[in-house]
């Protein structure tokens, strides 16, 4: 069977390969096996673009919160973003130490996990590390392998990207803790029975979410990039202290390579599998048309 | 009992008797009719790639989770005093405190400590309950066991853990046995088993392994954990680096443990799940569970060719 010039293989025959395969004990190999998180498409996708995965690597980083931080008070709360941005960037580091330890030239699909405590700022970044197949990385190979990129983007991102002409060169993060202000007395005596804008809790939380942006694309500017995709934002109370909010903003940061960007002209399909059905025979009978199924 | 997670040729674990199926077990893989855990689309794909479903097998192990508990036999991790590895070969750190002798109360000592005999516990609830599926799917003569689905749970509340597998026993039209006659074992089923096949990759077994650290938190790993920098005095943020390098060695440890079940083969869809256990003072127990698809490459890449983007209107 051919599409496109492409052979699909005769998956029995293929099957039975493998189950041949497995009839005679493997022998013994000291070859450093690989492992990786990506799904089968995700691998089979980053071999077509000419990538193959390495190891799967880690990044943990724990950083003390001073205690009293989480107490009441006015405007930014520094110390919880300062330890924030610690942690991000320890376990980034740790991160592209593990990648170049397997000689990979950068992380994708890294899963982020932050957790904000009383008293300490934990954050975990898994991903596998990849290497171009042919060795060649449009950075170079030596500054990729010194300077390995860090991307939350999924394999299927990552490949899009690079035929359009970008790379990823690393994670952007931003941080923003504030205390929600409060009103005097007089003033929250005063709004009981209005409906009014609480300027004070607007500018903060504008402010917050600005700041923690910001931080963001000073970051990707840091790691040299040009700007920010799959930029995520999350937000909200901690659950230790409701008086003060949280902001986070990620995302990758990417640069052009190419001399220009590369239009990536999707075609148009029309699926023939549509989830609506719009006729049933059973609706014959009366009582009803078409249902979704 | 046969095999063990990732070996897939036969090595044995400590996980009992031999044939120990209940009767039950006996009677249901005795009927001629087949039974399976597939969904109708993987059942279709799983015919399509020439694998005969033979029965649903299952294995379990319910285990005494007493391995922290006094009395316990696994309990030397709780004399912190005797400094340096428990275990040869086994991840262990110290930490001093900078301070000198304060008081009797005064943590001058910490350690980071791989718990092998934690790791060792758990893989033998999962190996036994691995072996007893694959022993399972070995009576009807199948070559492999696709769609696996395990779990750890806790039972009840009674302080026990049970390993259980499930999955589909298959056979492949016109294959030979596998070596030594231990069925291979994969975690996908259906058209991402498929994909792996087309792609080459043959699955060997499912593999996963726990790795245990404890941290003997000292004076500096307990203040900061507590946000301050000793006696009640406020700082600035600090990386607490006892704490980080176990929760980096739990990970690389797990990873190690898998790796070397893997014997020069691959790893594939890996998840890690971590769980801490904060217990006080900045003590803690990091367990790190890491399991994915073992897969041998028996042929090379086929040429794949870029795919094409498109947009659906739908």
């Amino acid at each position: 069977m051919s599409i496109d010039g492409a052979t699909t293989p005769d998956v029995r025959a293929e099957m039975l390969k493998g189950a041949q395969s497995l009839a005679t004990p493997a022998p013994p190999s000291n070859a450093r096996g690989i492992t990786s998180d990506l799904s089968v498409d995700e691998a089979l996708l980053l071999h077509a673009a000419g990538w193959e995965p390495l190891d799967l690597v880690c990044g943990v980083a724990v950083v003390s919160v001073p205690v009293g931080v989480w107490n009441w008070g006015r405007g930014a709360i520094s110390l919880a973003s300062d330890a924030h941005d610690a942690a991000v960037d320890q376990a980034a580091r740790q991160l592209r130490g593990e990648c170049s330890k397997v000689h990979g030239h950068g992380v994708v699909g890294v899963r982020v996990e932050v957790a904000v405590r009383t008293h300490h700022i934990d954050v975990e970044l898994v991903g596998t590390a990849v290497r171009p197949m042919d060795g060649k990385d449009p950075r170079g190979a030596d500054a990729a392998q010194a300077m390995p990129f860090v991307s939350d983007l999924s394999a299927r991102d990552f490949t899009l990207l690079q035929r359009a002409g970008w790379i990823p060169v690393g994670l952007a993060f931003g941080a923003s803790f504030v205390y929600a202000p409060r009103r005097t007395a007089g003033a929250a005596m005063k709004q009981t029975t209005q409906n009014v804008e609480l300027t004070n809790y607007t500018q903060a939380m504008y402010s917050a979410r600005e700041s923690a942006m910001e931080k963001m694309q000073r970051s990707a500017l840091q790691v040299g990039g040009q700007g920010v995709v799959e930029v995520k934002v999350t937000e909200g109370p901690m659950s230790f202290a409701r008086h003060a909010v949280g902001f986070t903003a990620w995302g990758t940061a990417v640069r052009l390579m190419a001399d220009a960007h590369q239009f990536v002209r999707p075609e148009v399909v029309l699926p023939l599998d549509d989830a609506v059905v719009t006729f049933e025979a059973e609706s014959l009978r009366g009582g009803g048309g078409g249902r979704r199924r | 009992m046969r095999g063990e997670p990732g070996s897939g040729a036969g090595a044995t674990t400590g996980g009992g008797a031999a044939s120990d199926l209940p009767e039950a077990a006996v009677r249901r893989l005795e009927s001629t009719a087949f039974s399976s855990g597939l969904t109708v689309p993987d059942f279709a794909a799983c015919l399509d790639m020439g694998l005969q479903p033979v029965a649903l097998v299952q294995g379990f192990c319910v285990m005494q989770w007493g391995w922290y508990g006094p009395g316990s036999g696994y309990m030397r991790g709780m004399s912190p005093y005797s400094g340096g590895e428990q275990t040869p070969g086994a991840y262990s750190e110290i930490y001093r405190c900078p301070h000198g002798y304060v008081s009797n109360e005064h943590r001058m000592w910490g350690q980071n400590l791989e718990q092998p005999w934690v790791e060792g516990a758990w893989a033998q609830g999962y190996g036994a309950a691995y072996s007893r599926m694959l022993e399972e799917a070995g009576t009807h003569g199948a070559h492999g066991v696709i769609g696996v689905v395990d779990r750890v749970s806790n039972v009840a509340d009674t302080g026990t853990t049970e390993f259980h597998f499930l999955g589909t026993a298959v056979t492949v039209e016109g294959g030979p046995p596998p070596a030594g006659g231990v069925p291979w074992s994969t975690y996908l089923a259906g058209q991402r088993l498929t994909k792996s096949i087309e792609a080459g990759f043959m699955p060997v077994a499912v593999v996963a392994a726990l790795a245990s650290v404890r941290v003997w938190a000292y004076c500096m790993t307990e203040y900061y954990m507590e946000g301050t920098m000793g006696w009640g005095v406020p700082g600035e943020p600090r990386l607490v680096e006892q704490v980080s390098k176990a929760h980096m060695a739990v990970r690389q440890l797990a990873r190690k443990h898998v790796r070397q079940q893997l014997a020069g083969d691959e790893l594939h869809g890996a998840t890690i799940d971590v769980v801490t256990r904060e217990l006080s003072q900045g003590d803690e127990v990091v367990d790190c569970t890491l399991r994915g698809n073992r897969v041998r490459r028996f042929k090379d890449f086929d040429q794949v060719v870029l795919p094409r983007p498109t947009v659906r209107l739908a």
